[in-house]
């Protein structure tokens, strides 16, 4: 039925390369030796070496990707608890109307804020609760800006079940946590993937929060470690590339992977809501 | 039905508790200390905060801070062009993928890929194309016989480069909703269209455009709020400068809170911003609930 039209396919050429070249540059100069990046020519070699350099003992770098992973597992643990039980809540069961009204409207309030603009009360409010540059403390702040998504997709997913299921399985005898356990999670395992995924990838990406909670060094995330190559400007190009390539390319083959779960992360808010 | 016709409590109750205190603790309380600091003069001392009341000292002195009132003018600036640049591009790129033959599965997946990555890792690959000495680009200028460039070191340059690494990073966003919006239409009004003899032009202009505008209205919507809480590229890329040429507001508030550790200051600045982006929301929620009832429908969603 479509005909191929060449203007058409070769503009989304065009688009594609646009999108991959930057990305493929970083990982081309990841594997190259200082002498190859700073000669004017367009020499290519191969080498290992700056990986190593990052990797070594007494470089912050595994210290912070230990952060990040446990920053990651957290945040999505506790997204996926709080959104999936408050998701269904709000599609299912009856709050008094006053309440809901507050939640849904700081939970639409708090995306748009710039985080930068919370930050003085944030860095107060870790103090106060003796979290302030700590794992812990990053976890709830990464989980409390995720929350606003997390608990609308879930909300969006248990709209889609039939409430006659929780009827009858409460008529059968099953007590409101025991339906929602056994009966409602299974049927949102696509939401609960789409949150996880989701979640993932944003904790793994923050840097505004390391960056202003932490005191740097082994107690940041890998974003912030990646950020402080970044200053030393073209002293460590090289392992600056190596770096930037180990945050990015495991989260590439994860959009690969799982490709319907982040487009219903990426359009959740906005097409379905 | 017995439980659910029950009073507030239970597993209701209970359910939602977790999220109302992430709320309250993370949200509720960090604004009410902001706006409390906002109206403080606040020193640091040994790692502790000593408040005295200021009364609306801070919000007096924004008037007379230059920077602050450009940091404005850079955020209108930065937003007005990335936002329309990036919701052209991304429609442009949906619907490409729509009509490709060839490339539509590997071209839709491929197209997302910047959105994903960090914004840090996005800076850090534009400084390796953009850096003046050893940049890709200034290499292939340099290649072709041509002059290199500063790029990043002069005003218009970096606020162009920022604008620009701000589009590639996001059109991904814009091409998703628009690329659904275009999947969800309806083939029936197309085709019907065609046997009326319509031409693939008017076609595009009178049918799938307006069909559109919801999903570009949302795209608009959800890239203005990105552009003006946008901090961690610009920060990266180029410290605000040269100069201040691209402070940006989130950029402005970190330096007055934690270069100059003016806490009540910087606090009384981001009141004044959580106060703008409030009203906004606000005013477009009225607009949008009176285009609402005056149209009779819910056709306009944003």
């Amino acid at each position: 039925m479509k005909r191929t039209n060449p203007l058409v396919e070769g503009l989304l050429v065009v688009f594609v390369l646009a999108m991959v070249v930057p990305i493929g540059w970083m990982v081309v100069l990841a594997f190259q030796p200082g002498r190859t990046i700073t000669s004017p020519e367009w020499d290519f070699a191969f080498t290992l070496g700056n990986f190593a350099a990052l990797l070594a003992p007494g470089e912050p770098f595994l210290a912070q990707l230990g952060n990040s992973l446990a920053i990651v597992a957290g945040t999505v643990i506790l997204c996926l608890a709080v959104g999936s039980l408050a998701g269904y809540v709000l599609s299912l069961l009856r709050l008094p109307r006053a309440l809901t009204v507050v939640l849904l409207a700081l939970a639409a309030f708090l995306p748009l804020v710039p985080p930068m603009a919370l930050v003085p009360g944030l860095y107060v409010t870790l103090q106060n609760l003796g979290v302030l540059g700590t794992v812990q403390g990053l976890i709830l702040l990464n989980t409390v800006f995720q929350l606003p998504f997390s608990v609308l997709l879930m909300k969006v997913y248990f709209d889609n079940v039939p409430p006659a299921l929780r009827e009858a399985a409460l008529v059968d005898g099953a007590t409101e946590a025991r339906v929602f356990a056994a009966v409602m999670l299974p049927l949102v395992r696509p939401g609960l993937a789409a949150v996880g995924v989701f979640t993932a990838i944003m904790a793994w990406n923050e840097f505004l929060f390391g960056l202003t909670m932490t005191s740097g060094g082994v107690t940041s995330p890998l974003t912030v470690g990646i950020a402080s190559l970044v200053q030393q400007y073209e002293v460590a190009w090289g392992e600056m590339a190596a770096a930037g390539s180990l945050a990015a390319v495991p989260i590439i083959l994860l959009a690969i992977v799982a490709n319907r779960q982040i487009v219903a992360g990426l359009s959740g808010g906005a097409v379905k809501g | 039905m017995r439980t659910a016709r029950r009073p507030f409590g239970g597993f209701a109750g209970w359910a939602i508790l977790p999220f109302a205190a992430f709320l309250a603790v993370f949200a509720v309380y960090p604004l009410a200390q902001l706006v409390r600091m906002a109206f403080s003069d606040v020193q640091l001392e040994q790692g502790l905060f000593t408040w005295s009341f200021a009364g609306v000292a801070n919000f007096v002195r924004l008037l007379d801070d230059p920077i602050a009132v450009r940091a404005v003018v850079v955020t209108t600036i930065f937003t007005v062009s990335a936002v329309p640049a990036s919701i052209v591009l991304g429609t442009l790129a949906a619907v490409l993928v729509d009509r490709s033959t060839l490339f539509t599965g590997l071209a839709r997946n491929v197209i997302l890929w910047p959105a994903v990555i960090a914004p840090v890792v996005v800076s850090l690959m534009w400084l390796l194309i953009l850096s003046p000495n050893l940049g890709a680009l200034n290499n292939l200028l340099a290649t072709l016989g041509l002059p290199g460039q500063g790029w990043l070191g002069s005003p218009t340059g970096a606020m162009g480069a920022i604008i620009a690494v701000d589009v590639w990073h996001w059109t991904p966003v814009v091409f998703l909703i628009v690329y659904t919006a275009l999947r969800g239409m309806d083939a029936d009004v197309l085709a019907a269209a065609r046997v009326d003899g319509a031409s693939e032009r008017q076609l595009l202009w009178h049918i799938v455009i307006p069909l559109l505008r919801p999903a570009l209205v949302a795209a608009a919507l959800i890239r203005l709020v990105m552009c003006v809480k946008a901090f961690d590229e610009v920060y990266l890329l180029t410290r605000g400068g040269p100069g201040s040429a691209t402070t940006l507001v989130t950029l402005h508030i970190r330096n007055v809170f934690f270069d100059r550790v003016e806490l009540g200051y910087g606090a009384s600045y981001s009141v004044v911003i959580v106060a703008v982006v409030a009203a906004v929301l606000a005013l477009w929620a009225a607009g949008r609930r009176w285009v609402i009832r005056a149209n009779g429908n819910g056709v306009v969603t944003g």
